[in-house]
């Protein structure tokens, strides 16, 4: 049984590094140009984490969204939500803005107390609504570039300043030195319903830009970057825009 | 002390959201007025299918240059597209996109459009920020933005933005990347679209 996990391993392991070094040939002009030098290894990444949606994480989302009632699901999100507040706190006031900062700690109190633990989300209905800072946009305030364009497998879209934002923010979260037993399994669970929720709230979204694009890839990657863009920037329209 | 500091809150919060109220911009009426009536249009439940979609595809026409988002999606490639091919392509993308589009804002078919304010005006062009709100429900509402442009006091949408994601970016991004995979064969993508209008059909 052993053997065969190892086997496993390094199965993985050899698919993993025969993609990288696929992804080794030259960068062609339109790669540079669209900043995604490693284009040929992004894509078999992607195509994996494609498969890997359609047997796993896209099954359980429509599940989660079919059988788990619609308040429940926003319970759920309003936890999980609160649980990030402590974090985006944190990156208002490294991005230097207080008064953002005190509406994430009103809301943080608000819904902690009379939320009972974030399940209310009593903050939005007395109108402080809710806004998400990691430290890949603080890295971006601070003038840090994304980096080449990066596809993880499972993780996705991932640049090297959102990646390390995320590293860091895992580091800021003061839920991860709360030691208890079980710590380990509380906070992969807190990730996988993470992800969970917010496929489960894509599904429709998603299947329309696939089936609406031609290059679902190039698609996706202009998506995750204006996506960024738009949170870097709070919500506000580009410069140039 | 938490009922103090809720208290406190709560008034902070109140008095936050009573800004004086300032009066609409004409490209804010433009787009309070007309999307709103698109989303009429979705929501009429008398309207056959049929009915419905011509209905909305005559106000999307009304309400938007088509062709200059067509013109604008092949990116680089419409330097070297020859004046036939880039005709057809314009009437390829006109058909997409009047059938794509009417997807997406079926989407919010029971909301209602909010405007909340507006960049000032740049080149005759200015983006209008919108919120689409459910009244079924609470949470965040989803941020909807439009970019309108002034062509001689005609007002024109040429783009619009759910959550950041500008369509026409989005497009441009898909499409070139198509045609670098295949020769920058415009052709090639006139069928492809065709292809993808008839699915959408």
């Amino acid at each position: 049984m052993a053997r065969e996990g190892t086997v496993r391993v390094m199965g993985v392991a050899a698919v993993l590094a025969a993609l990288l070094l696929s992804g080794c040939a030259a960068p062609t002009a339109d790669n540079l140009a669209n900043n995604d030098p490693y284009e040929s290894t992004n894509r078999s990444i992607f195509a994996l984490n494609m498969k890997l949606d359609r047997m796993a994480l896209r099954p359980a989302a429509e599940n989660y969204r079919d059988l788990v009632p619609e308040k429940a699901r926003d319970s759920v999100r309003n936890v999980l939500d609160n649980l990030d507040l402590p974090v985006t706190f944190a990156n208002d006031l490294l991005q230097g803005k207080p008064s953002r900062a005190a509406e994430t700690t009103e809301r943080f109190l608000l819904n902690s107390t009379y939320g009972i633990g974030g399940i209310f989300d009593v903050a939005t209905r007395v109108g402080i609504g809710n806004h998400t800072e990691d430290f890949g946009q603080t890295l971006a305030v601070w003038g840090a570039g994304e980096g080449p364009y990066l596809v993880l497998p499972v993780l996705g879209p991932n640049p090297p300043r959102d990646a390390a934002g995320q590293l860091i923010d895992l580091m800021l979260d003061p839920t991860v030195y709360i030691t208890f037993k079980q710590h380990l399994w509380w906070h992969l669970g807190r990730q996988y319903l993470k992800i969970l929720d917010g496929r489960s709230r894509n599904l429709e979204t998603l299947d329309d830009i696939e089936r609406n694009s031609l290059d679902f890839y190039a698609a996706t990657r202009s998506l995750y970057r204006q996506y960024r863009e738009g949170q870097i920037r709070d919500g506000n329209p580009a410069p140039d825009q | 002390m938490r009922l103090i500091l809720a208290v406190l809150f709560v008034t902070v919060a109140m008095t936050g959201l009573s800004r004086p109220a300032t009066a609409a911009t004409p490209a804010e009426q433009f787009i309070a007025e007309n999307v709103q009536r698109g989303l009429t249009i979705l929501n009429d439940k008398q309207l056959s299918k049929v009915e419905r979609r011509t209905q909305f595809q005559e106000f999307l026409l009304s309400l938007t240059d088509i062709r200059l988002i067509a013109d604008y999606t092949l990116g680089q490639y419409r330097r070297t597209a020859t004046p036939d091919q880039l005709a057809a392509y314009e009437t390829a993308f006109k058909d997409y996109a009047l059938a794509v589009y009417q997807g997406y804002f079926s989407k919010y078919t029971g909301q209602t459009l909010q405007v909340v304010g507006s960049t000032p005006p740049d080149d005759d062009e200015t983006i209008v920020k919108t919120v689409m709100v459910d009244p079924k429900k609470g949470g965040k509402p989803l941020e909807v933005d439009f970019r309108v442009l002034n062509r001689a006091g005609h007002f024109l949408v040429v783009d619009f933005s759910v959550e950041g994601v500008w369509i026409r970016e989005l497009e441009r991004s898909d499409f070139t990347s198509y045609l670098g995979q295949h020769g920058g064969n415009v052709s090639s993508l006139i069928q492809v679209l065709r292809n993808k209008t008839q699915q959408n059909g």
